[in-house]
């Protein structure tokens, strides 16, 4: 069936999108431990910074990545520094912080924009290849390729740099990784910011997509965290998979019973996973002391 | 020869209680006939309640619930329907609504309390996001994204009054009830237990406790005084749609918020942060969100961000500290 | 005389690895029993296994002839376990009495009875003075003995010991020792994990020597500390 057929694609289109944003939130969720409820915001940052370099120098957005991914390691350091850091051992102080942090950049964004949404039209933005007798939007396309690359080189530089292995140390065993000679805030910082300049990376590869406004960061948020449950946390193709399956899943909801459903399935599916497979799909072990309980 | 220590009974918590309830009686009784100052004190204090209800699960329980607004929206929804649709009076909806907040607590509390930290708060948040989307689809009951109004028709046994005065004097009465009910559990063998389970549950599991059930309760109990406070706010307000009700940044994270600033998990520090919280955020938003749309919430981010950094105490622990210092002074 | 607590090949496997392998033994009411081995033995796991924190893969575990394999931790509190963590497991936001009023809730539903049987826990673990202080505030020394009082409060029939002894001056130490000796002589069934062979020494009924997961020897502290499987076990053989 056309239909059937059409909905799978935009699922897996979709996917990608949850993937390019989950990527990153589970690197941090993983590694350290937060849970970063501004995530979506720095989605949301590096969207209107691609479009401040966009209107104002006439770059290309898959270009404007190359500046967009440094600003946002870098303001993401600055968060774990300042902000994390200090609240290391107490949980319930991050989430407030990192909720007000979600409350401030969205409204600052607010403020300055005066409320009005953007988009921009670039060249790629509108443009459709056909596939068989389904059109496809090239931008969708390109995101899905350009997830993939990242999950690959990710799970490559995990596995095979030293600050990789550095992140997995400390990952598995903060204790035992502080007392190998790894410096542990310095990996936090670093981890931090790599996964809110992903997120940065999301943002620019998703501006010709979307229409901007300040909140677009909250349509991301919840579905990315149970593509990060789902696939199992500090496992870079859980996430990657795991968006693929909750767009999909999704997509045939929204098609087959109501498109306003969307949050119940990240809800169910988040609960569902917690109860029966706390680990996610590719879930480490030492995942379970984060949020989950152990039931012999 | 041993001191005797007593451990601190509810009774011991009256005089102080009763001292506040005076204090804020008579800032109402002061203000009698400014409606403008009265609306103030009358939000001041619903939200005071709202935060000492949270509390009792976020401060009390360390849950950090994003789903208050769920609760809190039961009430005010349930209130509207019994009184449109069936001709009851409001007064006798406050106990269904409490038992309708209480009983999805419970619900949602199996998979949810199996989360630990900061995926309680996912879910909890998530549930939330849920429920707005179903108060916008089942319009039958919630009036959809239109709203749900209730007409104007003064008299003691609808609720509805046309001076200020009687709100705050209701509102002041939810404060009461939402303080005494959190003091009388903190000093009970649940609040205890409560505790224990926040601080460390492998303790408390080994001293015999069943966390899952003392989680379970608590929660409810919270929920419940939060739908009462919904049942109030419908029949204050007399027009509310889902974004009043559910959007996280007004509800579920401004009832977390004053606990913050005031003192999670302390008894008065959710009054202490309204009564600072309320008024100031009222003038911020006159004198702001006109020029700046929104950045009353930008403060309000700041804030959480200060507060949490450098403020863990809150009001309350800054205010004890004070006077511990003093005591151990010399004159 | 049947057993207060009796293990039957009790067994315990995580993935490949084999932490407790086939132990069996008994407690009687009103013995001592320590449990001693090397680092990496497997006693923390058997304590697990005991507390409720671990079930068995094999094997099981009897209280008063009741098997209790996969009892959860706080219903063994109910049965009579009470238990001391090795890093003292203080309620930092709750005052010393309250701390053991939690464990005194457990049979008292009244706040005048848990706090009563409260204070005579203190008053047995010689805390009765610092009651009104709060949790964070205690000493090592005086945490150790709160969680003991806590496990006291709970009117237990046996009390399981986690390396109690860890981090006390030899001081704190000769309290402990005393404090655990009046307890037993009063009746109370102890079971307890120790690296100090001195104290075992002191004042075990019985001791028990894990390695590898497995009983190794079983007797008094002499007989078994001058056991020559035991000392090499501690050891490492001897080079020839």
């Amino acid at each position: 069936m056309v239909s059937f057929a059409g909905v799978l694609l935009a699922g897996l289109l979709l996917g990608g999108i949850y993937s390019l944003v989950a990527i990153g939130l589970n690197l941090i969720f993983g590694v350290i431990r937060v849970v970063n409820f501004a995530q979506g915001e720095f989605v949301m940052l590096g969207m209107y910074a691609t479009v401040v370099a966009y209107t104002v120098l006439h770059t290309d957005p898959y270009l404007a990545l190359v500046v967009v991914f440094p600003l946002l390691f870098v303001f993401g350091m600055a968060v774990q520094r300042f902000i994390l850091q200090p609240l290391q051992n107490e949980p319930m102080m991050q989430i407030f912080a990192t909720f007000g942090l979600l409350l401030l950049l969205q409204n600052v964004v607010l403020a300055i924009t005066g409320g009005t949404s953007v988009s921009i039209q670039t060249p790629v933005s509108g443009l459709t290849v056909a596939a068989g007798p389904l059109q496809v939007s090239v931008a969708r396309v390109v995101a899905l390729v350009a997830v993939s690359v990242v999950a690959v080189g990710l799970q490559w530089g995990l596995r095979h740099t030293m600050a990789g292995k550095a992140v997995r140390a400390v990952a598995q065993d903060r204790r035992a990784a502080r007392l190998m000679g790894i410096d542990v805030e310095r990996t936090y910082m670093l981890t931090f910011g790599f996964g809110a300049g992903l997120a940065g990376v999301a943002g620019a590869l998703l501006t010709p997509i979307f229409t901007l406004t300040p909140q677009i960061g909250g349509n991301f948020i919840l579905a990315a965290f149970a593509v990060v449950v789902l696939g199992g946390l500090g496992s870079v193709w859980g996430a990657y998979i795991g968006g693929f399956l909750i767009g999909i899943t999704e997509a045939f909801a929204g098609f087959y019973l109501d498109p306003a459903l969307k949050q119940a399935i990240w809800f169910a599916i988040f609960i569902l996973v917690l109860v029966v497979r706390p680990t996610g799909l590719f879930g480490l072990a030492g995942a379970e002391e984060m949020g989950l309980r152990v039931q012999e | 020869m041993k001191a005797a220590t007593r451990v601190r009974r509810f009774s011991d918590e009256l005089p102080l209680l009763g001292a506040v309830l005076a204090a804020l009686a008579a800032a109402v009784l002061l203000e009698a006939g400014n409606n403008f100052a009265l609306n103030i004190l009358a939000t001041t204090f619903l939200m005071a309640g709202l935060a000492t209800a949270w509390n009792v699960i976020g401060g009390f329980g360390g849950q950090f619930s994003l789903c208050h607004g769920v609760f809190f929206a039961e009430g005010a929804y349930l209130t509207a329907n019994l009184v449109l649709h069936w001709g009851i009076s409001p007064w006798l909806s406050l106990l269904p609504a409490a038992l309708l907040g209480a009983a999805t607590a419970f619900a949602i509390s199996w998979p949810a309390f199996r989360l630990r930290g900061p995926f309680f708060a996912i879910a909890t948040m998530t549930f939330s996001e849920v429920v707005y989307v179903l108060a916008n689809y089942f319009d039958g009951v919630t009036g959809g994204s239109q709203g749900i109004r209730v007409p104007f028709r003064a008299g003691w046994i609808n609720m509805i009054f046309p001076s200020r005065i009687a709100y705050a004097w209701i509102m002041l009465g939810f404060l009461l009830f939402c303080l005494a009910a959190s003091l009388y559990l903190l000093r009970s063998r649940l609040g205890y237990y409560l505790q224990a389970v926040r601080d460390n549950e492998a303790a408390a599991q080994a001293a015999g406790i069943d966390v899952l059930r003392t989680k379970l309760w608590c929660f409810g109990i919270s929920a419940g005084m939060t739908a009462i406070g919904g049942s109030l706010f419908m029949m204050y307000v007399r027009v509310v749609d889902p974004p009043t009700l559910l959007t996280l940044a007004d509800v579920g994270v401004r009832f977390a918020l004053i606990a913050l600033i005031g003192g999670v998990g302390t008894g008065y520090g959710p009054l202490l942060g309204a009564l600072l919280v309320v008024p100031l955020e009222a003038w911020l938003r006159a004198a702001l969100s006109a020029s700046l749309p929104g950045s009353n919430l930008v403060i309000l981010g700041a804030v959480l961000i200060l507060a949490a950094l450098f403020f863990r105490q809150g009001l309350a622990g800054a205010l004890t500290g004070l006077f511990a210092r003093r005591r151990a002074a010399p004159a | 005389m049947s057993a207060l607590l009796s293990l039957r090949g009790v067994s315990k496997r995580f993935g490949g690895l084999l932490a407790v392998d086939g132990v069996s033994m008994d407690v009687a009411k009103g013995e001592l029993v320590s449990i001693i081995g090397p680092n990496g033995a497997g006693k923390t796991t058997l304590f697990n296994l005991l507390t409720g924190q671990l079930a068995p893969s094999a094997g099981t575990i009897a209280f008063r002839g009741d098997a209790i394999n996969r009892l959860a931790p706080q219903a063994r509190a109910r049965l009579g376990f009470g238990r001391t963590f090795q890093i003292a497991q203080t309620l930092t936001s709750l005052t010393a009495i309250e701390n053991a009023m939690i464990g005194g809730f457990l049979h008292h539903r009244d706040l005048r009875g848990a706090s009563a049987r409260a204070m005579a826990a203190l008053e047995l673990v010689g805390l009765q003075d610092r009651a009104g202080v709060k949790g964070s505030q205690l000493t090592l020394s005086e945490r150790r003995r709160l969680e003991v009082a806590r496990a006291l409060a709970l009117e237990p029939e046996i009390v399981l010991l986690d390396e109690v002894m860890a981090g006390l001056n030899p001081t704190e130490i000769g309290h402990m020792v005393q404090l655990v000796q009046r307890l037993n002589a009063g009746g109370l069934t102890f079971l307890v994990i120790e690296h100090n062979l001195k104290v075992v020494r002191q004042f075990s009924d019985r001791v028990v020597v894990l390695h590898r997961g497995a009983m190794l020897a079983q007797g008094t502290a002499e007989q078994v500390l001058s056991n020559p499987d035991v000392v090499e076990a501690y050891v490492g053989k001897s080079r020839q």
